[in-house]
């Protein structure tokens, strides 16, 4: 083990006085379930895990002023350190340089739950803000206290309390409490009472001038002394449907600095000194794999519909039956999509290392979620959590990918298994192949039924689906029903950037705007009509402006498109989308985004900045490129050149508004919500552009070539 | 393969390395070196995480073999450029307009960006996107990178920015 939580205290100069703060239960708005849905270990135990977490974090302050805080959360680039610097420094009235923050580390920091990228922004920088004010006042009450001088007369400056009026500070935080700790309890979900505004500094990333030369460590980074490197071999068929049959492993042993060539678990491991020396000693084994009996994967849409039992109803008002009867007009359509992997750029990687005779680990990851790796890997060595530390290290991209961490348990197995420190990198085909965990395809039937003039009166939604599901409540409409069907696939299933809202708002917003042209009413109109909350009509509002939605003279094969998105009842957004299609080619070129969003307090405008930009870009990826295909049993896309990730010139222009008439509240994060409306977004405007409307995602070039020749 | 002794000049120094000549630059300027700013994201030349100056023209490491680098051919690796306490103006123009998240991509970005900034001081966008994009960032910094390596542009021409 590297440092103790003690000693790293008395390191910090004596214990401090320690908050130890939890957020209150059922403080987590319902799509965080769908969020962290670890897929790989046992689905039921992940979610029990999730419910019981105990939303723990701890603020010491100590001597001299300085302050340390504790979370078990990561760094994903969604700038949760500069967060929280921003938030502590300022809530507590503290320089930069008094302030460490420790994040990831299973022996120093408390379990509070996965990473996922808005949820750290939206509970814990705003659960740090509420907490800062909770610990001032403990702060004054004690000063009171232990000064005799009224509460009243007293306030916070500077790291301490003192007497209003003045300027002095009577008391330092560290001398009214030292070695003692309080317990908060702290509701995200409050508003602030802070008469101060709250936090938009417009603050730089503080980990950037490590990110820019190159000295920011991620975990493949680090050297342990005596470390190896390992890999797996990649298997031809998805991992659930093939079995190593045979192996000649001779030749991939006779490598020059392979320490193992073995099977391990049903798949060949290599270990060696060199990374080079691994991918030479995998090239050289001879294996013999189970070729896969059913060649189901090709028949998506009929396959899920036979597959599919019912697992949930939702969204259920009124009698929908009813509810169609009565309607002037009724659209019935089904729409599908397709599945994705959320590629970060750094694959999954892991570092591990036996201590004690094998009686401890120590294992170093890029993890979402470092107490869940301590976890798998304690399962999987038969070691207790308690002899396992867990280093959460930056990670180079998670989207929802890291957060159970199957790497670091295989690295601690390897670490076992040839008595040396290892580090395992998985390649990029690995990501593809080996670990395979895709975001679910679906398919969505939808009817909805409308008076003549123009109001919803009815929808029915049928869902397959292989996971957990978002629909997105954005429409007032009496009379709805939505069916969730499982069909159960042979993958590991995972969720990624935008969770599964994506898939339904696209289907939703698509099939909003058929039902407005079978009505013959323009779809912005039929919009500002059926909206179920007045945000929704200004959210519309500045996008149309923005992209000039009634005055754009539109060229041939051009038009702009608009959707929406509810996301989990906190994050409102709209997203315009102009595009032009090229009907020699197919390809769709996106020459403008705008989105409008009602995200709540912005704690820092640089990173939502980026961070919803970075979202569109997602959005575009899902509606124009990214599939994985699969050919049979095989998974075709295995690269970033077969998988089409958005690069530079797949990026449009795009404007962002932050709706600006918000009330004063929590934050609400925002680097997935605007991934959702995008994609129905541009679809729409693809059917603005030629007439035709295309119910599954990507819309390839293929797919708009095949389209325009058959009209 | 037996292992051989090379010369590689790295950010103006000349190092010996013993390694077998197939080997990645990639990996011997991580593990030999440890200069690991230079990143693995796909070993195989087609997202830029890689990319290192050779005699100023931005190459990816992971497909160039130690043996097929030229005596005497410089090196620049992302710690060749600016330091933490003196960035130079293209690093600082990518921390003023936050051109990342996770910051994986930013390495293979910025010496990317130094390449173009060489041969062309003064990119049009198309120009910039051009030269860019075969390095990828899955984050989707790209708009934010694409504004810095502007307002980097701009500065040099003595205009102010905004
Ligand atoms: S690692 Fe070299 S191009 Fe991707
Ligand atoms: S900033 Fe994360 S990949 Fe570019």
């Amino acid at each position: 083990m590297s440092v103790s939580r003690r000693q790293f205290l008395k390191a910090m100069g004596g214990a401090g006085l320690l908050y130890a703060v939890r957020f209150a239960p059922g403080s987590e708005p319902q799509d965080k379930t769908y969020d962290v849905f670890p897929m790989d270990i046992d689905d039921d135990e992940c979610v029990a895990a999730i419910l019981d977490i105990d939303y723990s974090e701890w603020i010491v302050l100590g001597p001299d002023g300085k302050v340390s805080i504790f979370t078990g959360r990561t760094e994903l680039g969604q700038g949760l350190k500069t967060v929280l610097a921003a938030v502590v420094t300022q809530g507590l009235e503290i320089p930069q340089g008094k302030l460490t923050i420790v994040q990831g580390d299973t022996e120093l920091c408390p379990d509070d739950g996965p990473t996922t990228g808005s949820s750290a922004t939206k509970y814990v920088g705003w659960g740090y803000w509420i907490a800062c004010e909770k610990i001032r006042a403990d702060l004054i009450s004690r000063a009171s206290r232990s000064l005799g001088i009224p509460v009243s007369e007293l306030h916070y400056r500077n790291g301490g309390v003192g007497r209003k009026g003045t300027r002095n500070v009577l008391k330092g935080a560290f001398e009214l409490g030292s070695g003692q700790v309080v317990k908060l309890s702290v509701d995200p979900r409050a508003s602030s009472s802070n008469d101060k505004t709250y936090v938009d500094l417009g603050i730089p990333n503080v980990n950037a001038k490590k990110i820019v030369t190159g000295k920011l460590k991620y975990v493949g980074d680090l050297y342990i002394p005596g470390v190896l490197y390992a890999g797996w071999l990649s298997q031809p068929y998805h991992p659930k449907q093939t079995v190593l049959k045979s192996t000649d492993l001779s030749a991939a042993r006779a490598i020059p600095g392979v320490k193992m060539v073995e099977v391990i678990g049903g798949r060949v491991a290599v270990v060696a000194e060199r990374y080079n020396d691994v991918l030479k000693s995998l090239d050289a084994v001879n294996a013999e794999w189970s070729v896969p009996q059913r060649s189901e994967i090709l028949q998506l849409e009929e396959e899920s519909r036979s597959r599919a039992e019912l697992f949930e109803v939702k969204e259920q008002e009124g009698n929908v039956d009813a509810g169609l009867a009565v309607s002037d007009l009724v659209v019935s359509e089904t729409y599908t999509t397709q599945y994705t992997t959320q590629a970060p750029m750094e694959t999954d990687t892991a570092i591990a290392r036996m201590e004690d005779g094998g009686k401890r680990a120590t294992v170093w990851a890029s993890s979402q979620h470092p107490h869940r790796a301590r976890e798998i890997v304690s399962k999987f060595l038969g070691i207790p959590e308690s002899s396992i530390q867990v280093i959460g290290m930056p990670l180079g991209g998670g989207f929802g990918g890291k957060t159970s961490n199957p790497v670091t348990m295989e690295a601690a197995g390897l670490a076992r298994f040839v008595e040396a420190p290892v580090k395992l990198i998985y390649s990029r085909k690995d990501q593809f192949q080996l670990r395979g965990r895709f975001k679910a395809a679906c398919v969505i039937d939808l009817t909805t039924g409308v008076s003549a003039n123009g109001k919803m009166m009815a929808r029915k939604i049928d869902i397959i689906h292989d996971m957990g599901f978002g629909t997105t409540n954005t429409y007032t409409i009496p009379h709805t029903l939505t069916n969730v069907y499982h069909a159960d696939w042979p993958f590991k299933r995972a969720v990624s950037r935008g969770t599964s809202f994506v898939q339904t708002c696209f289907a939703v917003e698509s099939h909003v705007d058929m039902v407005a042209a079978a009505l013959g009413i323009d779809p912005l109109e039929f919009r500002r009509n059926n909206v179920r909350f007045q945000a929704f009509v200004s959210l519309l509002d500045v996008c149309a402006e923005m992209i000039g939605y009634y005055n754009s003279q539109q060229g041939p094969n051009s038009g702009v498109g608009m959707a929406i998105v509810n996301h989990g009842g906190s994050q409102l957004g709209a997203v315009a989308a102009e595009v032009k299609v090229n009907p020699s080619t197919g390809k769709v070129t996106v020459k403008k985004i705008c989105g409008a969003f009602d995200i709540g307090t912005v704690i820092n405008r640089n990173t939502a900045t980026v961070g919803i930009r970075g979202a569109i870009t997602w959005g575009i990826g899902y509606a124009l490129y990214e599939e994985i295909i699969l050919n049979g049993h095989r998974t075709e896309t295995e690269d970033l050149m077969a998988y089409h990730i958005p690069r530079f010139s797949d990026i449009p222009p795009v404007e962002i508004a932050f709706l600006d008439n918000y009330q004063p509240g929590s934050p609400r994060g925002c680097g997935e919500m605007p991934v959702i409306p995008t994609i129905g977004a541009i679809a729409n405007a693809v059917y603005r552009a030629i007439g035709v409307r295309f119910y599954s995602t990507p819309i390839t070039p293929e797919k708009v070539k095949k389209a325009l020749q058959g009209a | 393969m037996a292992k051989q002794s090379f010369t590689l000049n790295v950010n103006g120094k000349d190092h010996r390395v013993r390694v077998e000549p197939d080997e990645p630059l990639l990996w011997v300027l991580r593990d030999n070196l440890r200069l690991t700013g230079s990143k693995f994201g796909c070993g195989v030349g087609i997202c830029g995480a890689c990319s290192v100056l050779i005699d100023g023209v931005a190459r990816r490491s992971c497909c160039i073999q130690v043996a097929n680098v030229s005596q005497g051919q410089k090196i620049i690796t992302i710690e060749g450029l600016g330091t933490l306490e003196n960035l130079l103006p293209l690093q600082k123009a990518f921390v003023d307009y936050t051109a990342f998240c996770c910051g994986f991509c930013t390495p293979g970005m910025i010496i990317t960006a130094t390449a173009l900034l060489a041969r062309n001081p003064s990119p049009s966008r198309e120009e910039i996107i051009q030269a860019m994009d075969h390095n990828l960032c899955r984050c989707g910094s790209y708009i934010n990178i694409i504004e810095a390596i502007e307002s980097f542009v701009k500065d040099q021409r003595g205009e102010k920015s905004e």
